[in-house]
């Protein structure tokens, strides 16, 4: 099992060490760690599990900050993996996002958060909800209290109710002045469009996101009205896996605040809401290059956040690109990225422009990948549906709302 | 990229040098010890702040002791945890200083407040001070009876702090019944769950020493046990059912019923969010499965979906930990994941070692239905700018293509890819269509046009080059100018540093001027030339053995290098299917995820080495098979035979160790480095024939005026054998073994085995066998790989003379050592020549 946990900053410093069993690390295995980073290039280019000389190493990079565990023993990686995964995001959620100046400044915090997290290497609590509880999070509202009240102790004193509850992810007694509940359906469409503008493959990832503000011990059902499109799922623990099995009805107590409910695949869409066709030229040492954008099949509602965003190949020495709608950036390292924002209702957006390419090549012959992003608010484009949320046992009549929203994910066009 | 990480070790002068700081600290703290006045908390907790925040960058603050400890008097809980965490930091390395934390945790362990009394013991247990555990023992013995569920969990996993610390103490306070009683009994399931994982692991430890622990050890994988688990599966929180699934996954269950049972139990759970536990679960049930066979194939129709969207899903960390064991399922059975390639198609900005895993499923997963699309998608890759991405892709092209599906096809797309004109992807290609075409002759035309307009100046890595020369050279004939070309090259031939390409540019030489000698025969007098000058051992012995050949007899020349060829029906699989399965041992360990990490030498932790082999080996075994040189014309043509005992050749390489790594991948060209000693030992009965080599090195010039008079008669080739032997012969053990004491060794000789029969010493009878087809009886045998020792009886014809043998196989290396014990000593050198003509016929039959 786990033996420490090391969270470094992007220059390799080490920003806090949490020793887990008796076993004691050294340090000097972060140095080496970092090496390896170093001579690599890119910590993204090193594979999440590697062995140093005296340990095997999982690393998770968010934002900057590199969650570093090790362990000299057997285990299964996903445990560590996953573990770690939840150990970022319990503290950006509590932290409020994540970076070297939030940790440095909260670090007590986050021994507090590892040292109920995991004990002797065994991962124990990651349920966020459980974990506000023991340890309150540094946020305006106590900081408000502490200097109201003077007691400065940002840790309840009291143990959590759920874990002695038979629903380990809420705790009992829950009192909310509004009663409410909201359920939004969060799709991302991942697709690739080969070089001729065929459709090579196109999915969509969707989550079921809900925000619960109920007192007491709600069971709520909710149920789809075209349960049939998913083609996997995914659930919470506070799902009860025997009525999906039976009816695809989704039956649950829910944790308190905001929880991922399910995520779900939907395979083989036939289509996406936008094309890009991407054109290249090449003549006599310059290239000429232009990039089409417009609404392939209207999803209903307006389009917007789109942008397309491109590398241009190493051989290009500069470029000279412009729109006709909205602005195109191109930075140090030869992305390019057009920002377009809403769909315009009159004209198809365009850009266009030349590129110059190095001395002696007379031709490009590497094409960049065009990755694209928008978003499309009230609409799933799986075409999933939901039916009715149900709650049982409520004390008093809640609010209900549903929204769903789709973004593009890894959307890419080739060229 | 940012300086690296040293520099916490010399601290900048922006940051505290540690030492003035921390005597500062230790002052204020001291004042602040005995203190009772209102805010003191405050005024500690910045100071406790200060005093982590130093040891967190690596300052060591550990001087502060006393004074820490003296101030953990205070009801303020984070306070005390600071104090914990400094305690248990520096505790190991100040044990006397520990003794003083021990009272006031002690006293925390009996807290009104379940969650202090909860963290002071965990901090107990944590001081890792071995002489201070006769203090653990009753907080720890309190603790397990705690009401609050909270302690009890943190006392469970308590024990077996202090089994690591004092394993005695431990057993001597009777923990491990207590955690067991505990285990079947707590209402709370994390309790449970630290009871178990604790036990599992003291009674591990134990199991060696103590006969009760390992009954014990067995009794957690007994079906009540189990079945108890399991049973309250859905209490557990995810972390803890993945302990408990894999205990189940060493249960074994006793008739295919309780197997639907226990897998109709857990399959809901594949829709868990958590990716550990779907593993763990995929686990149970491909174990389960094992030995149903259509039962193990509707489990992977199952665990299909459940994987695909693991995936897609999460963050690139665990997707990639995800892919590593769908590909080792997609491995051992293609054709299921065969519709799903599309989830294979890499994205543009994924990592390089993401993308090698695709690259590989797809290759595996390639069928007639699907190949064409997977094939177009591959080209797709081909004009990436990331050129080992390109590279990897044109050799999963040629992967595909060997496997025989919609060949013309893509035979097409690999022309195409000589005509984009970029070095890497020449060079990478021309290494495949070289495969391609041993495999197809019947490309070679299409093939041939396209390659005859390579300039061989824009080919410049050796592997390419040397694939180049080859279809120079082999297929001399079709192309025009070939004879001109290499002339060219030879001309060059200082310049040329890879003895890897000269040796085919040799090769290749003879082969055209078998076939077009008048245009050839300056550049073969050239090359033998400088061959023969060459400073490498092994270009300057195939240079001589040619010069030799050509000058013994042309027809026995061309039969040897330029023997008619028989395509290539099969390259060797890169991994037995033996080999699959006992990967599978290891799904959902870490060894699934590490098989990745190219850049590092494997380490001592998984020591075992059975583990790791599979990995490491299934590079190695394509060198031998396809590394063994095609233009080797002897065994060119046995090649088909040759690769039917790959596999086995496989299985034996594993257990020897590493003596064949190179760094060439299974498609490489032909590696000369790899398989010197193979080389030899080929060369070996060509030469027997010829006449006997000269040890003086002739002078160049000589050889070329000796082209001239080529056809020279053929000198007379050493005379057969006349020995003959009883095929009769027979005697006991102990007399062998007393004729062998009693003689002295009158032959003692180091020879070589071909590689092929050293794949037939995985049947230890082989050999035996196959000797006594010739006359020599097997006596004795023994030993294990590499090295293999039989002693062999033979008795000459009319009984004069007995011949007592005995012969030391290496299996790695293909040597043998004959001694050699005769009655009649004189006939020992031509019974010698006997044996070991026999022994060259090994394998080979």
């Amino acid at each position: 099992m786990l033996q420490c946990i090391f969270l470094l900053s992007d220059s390799g410093e080490v920003l806090l060490e949490k020793q887990l069993t008796g076993h004691r690390v050294d340090r000097a295995i972060c140095d080496w760690f970092w090496n390896q980073i170093l001579t690599q290039g890119d910590s993204l280019k090193l594979v999440p599990v590697i062995s140093s000389p005296t340990h095997y190493l999982f690393q998770v990079v968010r934002e900057g900050i590199t969650f570093l565990a090790c362990t000299q023993i057997e285990m299964p990686p996903l445990m560590a993996i996953e573990f770690l995964c939840r150990v970022a995001d319990v503290l950006s959620n509590y932290l409020d996002g994540l970076n070297e100046d939030l940790i440095k400044d909260n670090f007590v915090i986050v021994y507090e958060l590892l040292d109920e997290m995991i004990d002797n290497g065994f991962p124990l609590t990651t349920e966020p909800n459980i974990l506000r509880e023991m340890i309150a999070p540094p946020n305006i509202v106590s900081k408000v209290l502490s200097v109201v009240t003077g007691n400065t102790s940002n840790v309840s004193n009291t143990l959590p109710g759920a874990t002695a509850s038979c629903v380990p992810w809420r705790k009992t007694d829950l009192k909310h002045a509004t009663n409410e509940v909201y359920v939004d359906l969060v799709e991302e469409m991942d697709a690739t469009i080969n070089r001729d503008g065929n459709l090579v493959k196109c999915e969509i990832y969707g989550e079921v996101q809900v925000n619960s503000n109920l007192s007491g011990l709600p069971d709520l059902t909710l149920s789809f009205a075209n349960p049939s499109v998913f083609n996997d799922v995914r659930f919470h623990p506070c799902v009860r896996l025997r009525p999906w099995e039976l009816n695809q009805i989704l039956s649950f107590v829910p944790p308190d605040g905001q929880f991922k409910l399910m995520s779900y695949r939907v395979k083989k869409l036939k289509s996406t809401p936008i094309y890009v066709k991407p054109q290249f030229t090449s003549d006599s040492g310059t290239c000429r290059i232009s990039v089409l954008v417009g609404i392939r099949n209207d999803p209903g509602k307006s389009i917007d956040n789109i942008t397309v965003e491109f590398r241009l190949p190493p051989c290009v020495t500069s470029s000279d690109l412009s729109p006709n709608y909205g602005s195109v950036n191109v930075l140090a390292d030869k992305t390019c990225s057009w920002t377009i924002g809403r769909m315009p209702k009159d004209k198809a957006p365009s850009m266009s422009g030349t590129l110059v390419l190095e001395t002696g090549m007379e031709r490009l012959h590497v094409f960049p990948t065009f990755q694209v992003a928008f978003r499309i608010m009230g609409v799933a484009l799986s075409g999933l549906k939901i039916d009715k949320l149900d709650l049982k046992n409520p004390l008093s009549r809640p609010h209900k709302g549903f929204r769903a929203l789709t973004r593009g994910g890894e959307f890419q066009v080739r060229s | 990229m940012a300086p690296p990480a040293q520099s916490h070790r010399s601290p900048s002068p922006s940051q505290p040098s540690g030492k003035g700081e921390v005597s500062d600290l230790k002052t204020q703290l001291r004042l602040l010890a005995g203190s009772r006045a209102p805010g003191t908390d405050d005024t500690k907790r910045e100071l406790f702040k200060k005093v982590i925040s130093y040891m967190t960058i690596g300052i060591d603050v550990s001087s502060v002791f006393s004074e820490m400890v003296m101030c953990s008097a205070t009801s303020d809980i984070v306070l005390k945890k600071m104090c914990y965490l400094y305690v248990g930091n520096y505790a190991k390395h100040n044990p006397d200083l520990a003794l003083l934390t021990i009272n006031f945790l002690q006293r925390d362990c009996k807290d009104e407040d379940p969650m202090i009394r909860g963290l002071a013991l965990r901090s107990l247990c944590l001081l890792g001070v071995a002489n201070l555990v006769e203090y653990l023992v009753g907080p720890l013995g309190n603790g397990l009876k705690d009401g609050n569920s909270y302690v009890r969990m943190v006392a469970a996993v308590g024990v077996l702090k202090l089994y690591h610390l004092s394993a005695s103490t431990c057993l001597d306070a009777d923990f491990p019944p207590l955690l067991k009683q505990l285990m079947l009994k707590d209402k709370d399931s994390q309790v449970v769950a630290n009871c178990l994982t604790s036990l599992q692991e003291i009674w591990s430890l134990e199991a060696s020493t103590s006969e009760e622990a390992a009954r014990e050890r067995e009794t957690l994988l007994s079906k009540p046990i189990v079945y108890y688990f399991l049973n309250r599966m859905k209490e557990f929180s995810e972390w803890a059912q993945c302990i408990i699934l894999e205990l189940v996954s060493k249960y074994a269950p006793m008739d295919t019923e309780e197997i639907f049972d226990i897998m109709n139990l857990l399959e809901d759970r594949l829709h868990h969010a958590n990716g550990a536990v779907v593993l763990a679960i995929i686990k149970v049930f491909l174990h389960m499965t094992l030995s149903m066979t259509d039962v193990h194939q509707q489990v992977y129709e199952r665990i299909k979906a459940p994987l695909l969207t693991l995936v897609s899903s999460g963050s690139p960390e665990q997707s990639y930990a995800v892919l590593s064991h769908l590909h080792l399922l997609v491995m051992r059975a293609p054709y299921i994941f065969s519709s799903d390639y599309k989830h294979f198609y890499c994205q543009y900005n994924e990592p390089f070692y993401v993308k090698k895993l695709k690259l590989e499923m797809l290759t595996a997963v390639a069928n007639e239905s699907n190949t064409y699309e997977i094939v177009t998608e591959l080209c797709e890759y081909v004009a990436n700018v990331d050129i080992s991405m390109a590279r990897e892709s044109i050799r999963a092209v040629g992967k595909i293509a060997l496997q025989q599906y919609d060949v013309n096809a893509i035979v097409d797309r690999l022309l195409q890819f000589l005509e984009m004109e970029k070095e890497h992807v020449t060079a990478e290609t021309l290494v495949l269509v070289k495969d391609l075409l041993r495999k197809y002759p019947q490309w070679s035309h299409d093939c041939i046009a396209v390659v005859g307009n390579i300039s061989s100046k824009n080919v410049q890595e050796p592997k390419a080059k040397a694939a180049l020369i080859w279809m120079l050279g082999e297929y001399a004939q079709d192309m025009q100018d070939s004879p001109y070309i290499l002339e060219g090259l030879v001309e060059n031939w200082d310049e040329e540093d890879s003895t890897e390409v000269r040796l085919h540019l040799l090769t290749a030489v003879m082969k055209c001027f078998l076939r077009r000698a008048p245009e050839t025969q300056k550049a073969l007098g050239d090359a033998l030339a400088a061959g023969v000058a060459d400073f490498h051992q092994d270009v300057r012995d195939r240079a001589l053995l040619y010069y030799r050949l050509l000058k013994y007899d042309v027809s026995v020349a061309k039969r040897i290098v330029n023997p008619p060829k028989q395509a290539v029906s099969v390259f060797a699989d890169t991994q037995s299917s033996e080999m699959k399965d006992r990967i599978f041992d290891e799904f959902n360990s870490l060894s699934v995820v590490y098989q990745k990490a190219q850049f590092l030498q494997p380490s001592y932790m998984f020591t075992d080495k059975e583990h790791r082999g599979p990995f490491a080996f299934s590079e190695e075994l394509g060198n031998l098979s396809i590394g063994t040189e095609p233009s080797d014309a002897a065994v060119a043509a046995q090649r088909v035979e040759a690769n039917d005992n790959d596999l086995l050749l496989g299985t034996s390489e594993k257990e020897e160790g590493h003596g064949y790594r190179s760094n060439g991948s299974a498609y490489s060209a032909p590696s000369y480095n790899a398989s010197t000693t193979a080389g030899a030992s080929q060369g070996h009965f060509d030469l027997v024939s010829i006449d006997q080599p000269s040890t003086v090195h002739p002078p160049a010039s000589f050889a070329i005026d000796d082209l001239l008079g080529l056809g020279m008669p053929a000198a007379p080739s050493s005379a057969p054998p006349t020995l003959l032997l009883n095929a009769k012969a027979s005697i006991d053990a102990n007399a062998f073994q007393q004729k062998w004491r009693q003689q002295s060794i009158s032959l003692s000789q180091e020879t070589s085995i071909d590689p092929r029969g050293v794949a037939g010493m995985m049947n230890p009878q082989a050999l035996p066998q196959h000797m006594q087809g010739h006359s020599i009886n097997c006596i004795a045998s023994g030993g294990q790989a590499p090295k293999f020792k039989f002693f062999f009886f033979a008795q000459k014809e009319d009984g004069s003379s007995a011949y007592l043998v005995e012969c030391i196989i290496n299996s790695s290396s293909c040597r043998v050592q004959l001694k050699i014990k005769a009655d009649d000593q004189a006939t020992s050198q031509a019974f010698s020549e006997l044996f070991q003509s026999a022994l060259a016929k090994f394998g080979s039959a």
